[in-house]
């Protein structure tokens, strides 16, 4: 077994909200050809309403440029991802992104807006994770949709059947990966840590209202990581609003369009900084940080097709007329892998989605299990299970001793 | 090991004004539904049609989250202060038990006093 899958014990998720690959992480290829990102000789265009070109440029800003938020419910998403093609035998090409943008204001110098992208030197704590670490080139969202039916799949494996934001009914038998871990024999443990009350969860329908022992705060997270008591699994919601406490005035740093992209770094850094500032935690614990879909934002690969669920989302429910059998991913998301038993400048080709996250926690902690939906089943694992061979082409924590030239943040 | 610096957001990022987005209207919502599930005590008198900023609806967020924990402490506890008083209540029983099984024995004697006595009694007059 390679030591730093033995030496595994935890694994911690932060989910993020809304931006994509190319926006976020888009730079890197300037710094590293192997990473899927902005290629600046022949930067990736969209036409706008009147049919010119608009080049994909380095100018996002921090705060108070995508405004409105972005549609990202699931016509839109559809629209972005097939330029407007209708036909039954239309092939995704990232044509529609302008245009979906353009519908929201009509102004067509606005809508360009969406083809920005964030410099290397704009993100510093991102992009040194995943220069550091290991990077995802073909991590999507799971539906191409909005926030609430994607979280969905990192929980449950997948939506129940929904593409959109409304209530999500569970439909047995799928149990959220908490659940399953809790309930295992031996025990296991999981936490969701969301923010705070105030910011509470993206998963209220189900988890909070039937199993809020599952709940802490972020607060209890930082504590947790001091004391050596992180859970075996543990699950980071961001601060979804700005809102004041007792303390003071709390940003949110969930970084959806139009909060503060720069709250969003920082927050990513006290995560990974409360991991690493103890050396037994660190050791023992790999940090995924993800986002939860594309958010509207502009990204150049095309989701691929995917094994269908078990649900179908009829024409009324997707929007557009036209069923979906969540045979097909969203689009493209940053994701990174961190864990001081990686390489630096790992770069990873294969296709993941949020059913990989349920998929990995219970392949690892669990072993075989089921029922699992065909989603899950079919998603590829990120961390590979303990037991049996080890295929070192996929096994990311590889490293036969652990780095000690892992970056600090002055979080 | 590399220090790195990150820069903090600027004072003007807070904006509890800002218009509500459609994700912390949904987040509003599905609260909603949870907190119509809680008894009447626990309830929010928040009215969140009227909910149009990013504060408003954070102010519910909480009131209902803490009310969800809240009603689920308050239930747990109730749950194992019955086995308190259902355990007083057997002890309580027994008492009874015990003095009912005396009052019968009292009454089982004075009964068969009387049937020693009493058929005589009848007899003689």
């Amino acid at each position: 077994m390679p030591p730093g899958l033995d030496n595994l014990k935890h694994i911690v998720v932060l989910m993020m909200e809304n931006r994509s690959f190319d926006h976020m992480l888009g730079s890197l290829k300037a710094v590293d050809s192997r990473i899927d990102g902005i290629d600046v000789q022949n930067p990736f265009q969209n036409p706008d309403t009147n049919s010119n070109g608009v080049t994909a440029q380095a100018l996002a800003e921090f705060q108070a440029q995508l405004q409105p938020d972005p549609d990202h419910h699931f016509p839109a998403v559809d629209l972005q991802i097939f330029g407007g093609d209708t036909s039954a035998t239309r092939q995704p090409n990232m044509q529609g992104f302008v245009r979906s943008y353009f519908h929201q204001q009509g102004d067509v110098g606005h809508s360009q807006k969406i083809m920005y992208y964030f410099k290397q030197s704009d993100l510093p704590v991102l992009t040194t994770l995943a220069l550091q670490f290991a990077v995802f080139n073909r991590w999507f969202a799971s539906i191409p949709g909005p926030t609430i039916c994607n979280r969905a799949f990192a929980h449950y494996g997948t939506s129940f059947g929904k593409v959109d934001l409304n209530p999500i009914y569970l439909n047995e038998p799928f149990k959220s990966i908490y659940t399953r871990l809790i309930a295992a024999t031996p025990k296991h443990t999981a936490k969701v840590y969301y923010y705070d009350t105030t910011s509470s969860t993206m998963e209220v329908a189900n988890l909070l209202q039937n199993q809020p022992e599952l709940f802490g705060t972020y607060s209890q997270f930082l504590d947790d990581c001091k004391k050596g008591d992180l859970p075996d699994y543990s699950f980071i919601e961001p601060n979804y609003s700005d809102h004041e406490t007792d303390s003071g005035e709390e940003v949110a740093n969930d970084q959806h369009p139009d909060h503060n992209v720069q709250a969003g770094e920082l927050f990513i850094a006290t995560v990974y900084q409360a991991i690493k500032d103890n050396p037994d935690l660190w050791e023992s614990t790999a940090l995924l940080i993800t986002y939860d879909e594309h958010g509207g934002i502009f990204d150049h690969v095309p989701p691929p097709a995917c094994t269908p669920d078990q649900f179908t989302a009829d024409g009324n429910a997707t929007g557009t007329g036209v069923p979906f059998k969540f045979d097909r991913l969203g689009v493209r998301v940053p994701s990174v892998l961190v864990s001081p038993w990686i390489p630096p400048n790992t770069v990873v080709d294969r296709v993941f989605d949020h059913a990989s996250i349920p998929a990995t926690i219970t392949k690892f902690f669990l072993g075989d299990y089921s029922p699992r939906s065909p989603r899950e089943t079919s998603a590829d694992v990120f961390i590979e299970p303990k037991g049996g061979a080890v295929d070192p082409q996929r096994n990311l924590l590889s490293l036969d001793t652990m780095r000690n030239d892992c970056p600090n943040f002055d979080a | 090991m590399t220090l790195i610096h990150v820069p903090r957001p600027p004072k003007n990022a807070y904006d509890p004004d800002r218009p509500v987005t459609s994700l912390l209207n949904s987040q509003v919502a599905h609260l909603r539904k949870a907190e119509s599930e809680l008894p009447l005590r626990y309830r929010s008198e928040i009215y969140i049609h009227a909910i149009k900023t990013e504060g408003e609806a954070a102010r519910y967020i909480h009131e209902v989250t803490e009310a969800i924990h809240a009603a689920h402490e308050d239930a747990a506890r109730a749950r194992r202060a019955p086995k308190r008083r259902r355990s007083l209540e057997i002890a309580a029983a027994a008492d009874e038990r015990a003095e009912r099984q005396r009052t019968r024995k009292a009454s089982q004697r004075s009964t068969a006093k009387k049937a020693k006595s009493g058929p005589g009694r009848q007899n003689k007059s």
